[in-house]
């Protein structure tokens, strides 16, 4: 099982570091928030770069390490606050079409060249993704919410029941697609309901849950970075803060909160890259894809939630100002938390699935070994 | 090598080591495991044929009964026996503590005298750290061992021990005693090789809360000698012996920890059969979460790995410990919230209960693992 990350990944992200670090700031998120326009000079680079090309599988189906850079990537925007929509385009719209075949072989050019798209594949009332369109006759009919950058996306990439199963459907924003922003978390990251009756751009036929694994799994990479980043911020505060004649770090209250933060990011970061990497593997189930992609984004979630909150506890009241950035770690990481599946949700579907398998003890294995290899196929 | 091969060769390591484990057992061993995992007669035999097989230390060479594998074969065989649920060792601190100690820094004739019989089996270890005042500042320990004089052939040790597991079984014990009361306290401390035998030693067990087997013993050291060519390590050393023979443990640790995990989310299962409001949601949310925990502990173990292999440091591998004992407790609460009143009168779950409540404590409690995960790790100041 490979789940760290090789020497060409850790040099990948060492580069988008550095540029991140000279390009985007933490202030240029702020800016976002009230500039709707803040994000297109960042995302201009980000594509001169390159890095919206990760929405195309390889060409030669070698794609071992292919999700793999793009989670690195992610990573990093996420740990950036990065105004860019790099995951809603690239990891969640790209990210559902990458099993679907040549019929969104255009579709997935077009996003890699830098065309803005957004996934749509929460119907009304649901905690976990699911099936919001119908497909007739070509045209794609529902209404779907909450639309990670669909404010500023071209294409919108959805769901859709046919007569002949579940297909993912591409439309263009335009006659028949109707985008009702409301104000939201995190207006660095805009989302926007959508209501579709409009001739679909592009059909395939998927299996729903291979093709939401790529999806979690991108989502999951974004809010590692996030956990990471606000935790490097709480450190760095707790160790020049004094208080009581010492730094407030040096007291075991901060000292645990922050190590156990350390622990929900790595166990965030392990499962993430493990569920990568399980995707690259032909060898892995569609279960057990999903499994693991379902679970990297509610631990995910819990850490960047769970570092956030406690990076505003250690700053205190400093944190409760709009100059300080610690609302935009957490605003990015609330509103991530809900996308896809929240936490709860997401343990609760896993949970219930291991619950409902069984396990028959023969002379071959135990039942502890049966379990775990049913488990990870 | 190419990548493949070196998958297909840890493939057929596993299976010929899975064919000699399903050799050795009982053919109900799968059946009766509730009973044949305290049949302490069949955990002894198992050990001492893993040790003639090379599968009890499989990275050391096979005049010291291993195979040379490399770190990650090993760690696969390691995973491969905690999951067919191979007898648990009947004196873990013997091969998963004193061996390695006694390998890295004993003398020829402490080597050629003492890992045999430790491997085999024929004698059991005891850790000779706790003290009544010195538990996780164990480097303030108070037992005192002195020298006539600097070249005397005999240190004199008087002093105390504490929860010291199975030593009233154990024919050894790797006791850490004060050499130097001037130098710093860690600089202090020199690690002994006594002879539980020797005159001067009392051995008290202590009666266990559960029916563990791994019972606790004070030891009680008035005035006695142990020769000076049983120091393993160096003079005043003794810091840097303990610290590096815990060190050897850390992997066993998660992968004991992973495996009870996974006994624990089996039985979760299990209570569904006889349960009518087990599919209550937050058992199944909280079923996920600990999937979760026990997935993270796996994967983090093997990032650990790879950057150990890549010589690339590996901070992630300190949280193991801390998760992975933490994860423990929670999969046998869960697993009796999900048997609702039937846990009351099942033994089987008390005992598991008491037993993972031992893994937030031994080897550095939970708080030092915490301390020592901000401090090393994160860079904050020590208190």
């Amino acid at each position: 099982m490979d789940v760290g990350l090789n020497s060409g990944q850790l040099a990948l992200r060492d580069s988008v570091r550095d540029v991140l670090r000279a390009e985007c700031p933490p202030a240029i998120a702020r800016q976002a928030m009230t500039d709707p326009d803040r994000w297109r000079t960042v995302w201009k680079t980000v594509v001169d770069l390159g890095w919206s090309e990760l929405a195309v599988p390889t060409a030669d189906g070698d794609s071992s390490f292919g999700r793999m850079d793009l989670t690195v990537v992610l990573e990093e925007c996420g740990a950036a606050l990065a105004p860019v929509p790099l995951l809603s385009s690239v990891g969640l719209a790209a990210g559902l079409l990458r099993l679907a075949g040549p019929a969104v072989d255009d579709v997935l050019a077009e996003i890699g060249s830098g065309v803005v798209a957004a996934l749509a594949v929460h119907p009304p009332g649901h905690r976990l993704p699911a099936v919001p369109m119908t497909l007739q006759e070509g045209r794609v009919y529902g209404r779907a919410v909450a639309v990670p950058g669909l404010p500023r996306a071209e294409l919108v990439v959805t769901l859709a029941s046919s007569a002949d199963g579940p297909v993912a459907a591409v439309v263009r924003v335009g006659d028949g697609v109707t985008v009702r922003e409301a104000e939201c978390t995190d207006p660095a990251q805009p989302v926007a309901d959508v209501e579709i009756d409009a001739q679909a751009i592009a059909i395939a036929p998927v299996d729903l849950e291979s093709a939401l694994a790529t999806p979690l799994v991108a989502a999951a990479a974004d809010l590692v970075g996030v956990a990471g980043a606000a935790l490097d911020r709480a450190i760095e505060y707790a160790k020049t803060r004094r208080q009581f004649g010492k730094p407030i770090g040096a007291f075991q209250g901060i000292k645990h909160a922050l190590a156990d933060n350390y622990v929900a990011l790595e166990r965030a970061r392990g499962l993430t890259y493990a569920a990568a990497a399980r995707h690259d593997d032909p060898a892995t189930s569609v279960a057990a894809g999903w499994n693991a992609a379902a679970l990297a984004k509610a631990a995910a979630a819990d850490a960047a939630v769970g570092c956030g909150r406690t990076a505003v506890q250690v700053h205190g009241a400093l944190a409760q100002t709009w100059e300080h950035d610690m609302h935009l770690y957490l605003r990015h990481a609330w509103q991530g938390a809900s996308t896809l599946g929240d936490s709860r949700a997401l343990y609760h579907a896993v949970g219930r699935r291991f619950a409902g398998s069984r396990a028959d003890d023969d002379q071959q294995g135990s039942a502890i070994r049966k379990g775990h290899e049913e488990w990870r196929q | 090598m190419s990548r493949m091969t070196q998958a297909e060769l840890r493939t057929d390591l596993v299976a010929e080591y899975a064919a000699w484990l399903t050799g050795f057992l009982p053919n109900d061993y799968y059946e009766r495991y509730r009973e044949y995992r305290w049949d302490i007669g069949l955990r002894r035999a198992h050990q001492r044929a893993a040790f003639e097989a090379g599968w009890l230390q499989p990275t050391w060479s096979p005049e010291h009964g291993g195979r040379s594998l490399g770190l990650a074969e090993a760690m696969e065989i390691r995973l491969e026996a905690a999951m067919r649920s191979a007898p648990k060792l009947p004196n873990v601190a013997g091969p998963g503590v004193a061996a390695p100690g006694i390998r890295q820094f004993g003398t020829a004739a402490q080597i050629d005298r003492l890992l045999i019989p430790l491997l085999r089996g024929d004698e059991w270890w005891a850790l000779g750290m706790s003290e009544p005042e010195a538990g996780s500042d164990f480097a303030s320990l108070r037992t005192r061992a002195v020298r006539n004089d600097p070249d005397g052939r005999v240190f004199r040790v008087k002093g105390r021990k504490i929860w010291t597991t199975q030593a009233h079984q154990s024919r050894w014990c790797t006791l850490y005693a004060r050499t130097d009361p001037d130098a710093p306290k860690h600089r202090g401390i020199s690690c002994l090789i006594l002879d539980l035998e020797s005159p001067g030693v009392t051995i008290e067990p202590i009666r266990m809360a559960s029916i563990s087997d791994e019972t606790f013993c004070e030891v009680i050291l008035d005035d006695v000698e142990i020769p000076a060519d049983s120091l393993l390590g160096p003079v005043n050393g003794g810091w840097q012996v303990a610290m590096s023979s815990l060190n050897h443990e850390r992997q066993m640790i998660w992968i004991m920890n992973w495996v009870e995990i996974q006994r624990g989310l089996s039985s979760v299962r299990d209570s569904q059969a006889t349960h009518d409001d087990y599919a209550s949601g937050e058992v199944f949310a909280e079923l996920g979460s600990l999937l979760a925990d026990a997935e993270a502990l796996r994967a983090t173990g093997y990032r650990a790995l790879n950057n150990e292999l890549a010589d690339r440091p590996s901070p992630e591998a300190d949280i193991l410990k801390l998760l992975g004992s933490q994860t423990l407790q929670r999969v046998w609460e869960l697993s009796a919230a999900a048997a609702g009143p039937r846990s009351i009168d099942d033994t089987d779950l008390l005992f598991e209960r008491q037993d993972a409540l031992a893994a937030t404590i031994y080897g550095g409690t939970s708080e030092i693992q915490r301390n020592i995960i901000a401090e090393r790790l994160l860079g904050l100041p020590k208190g």
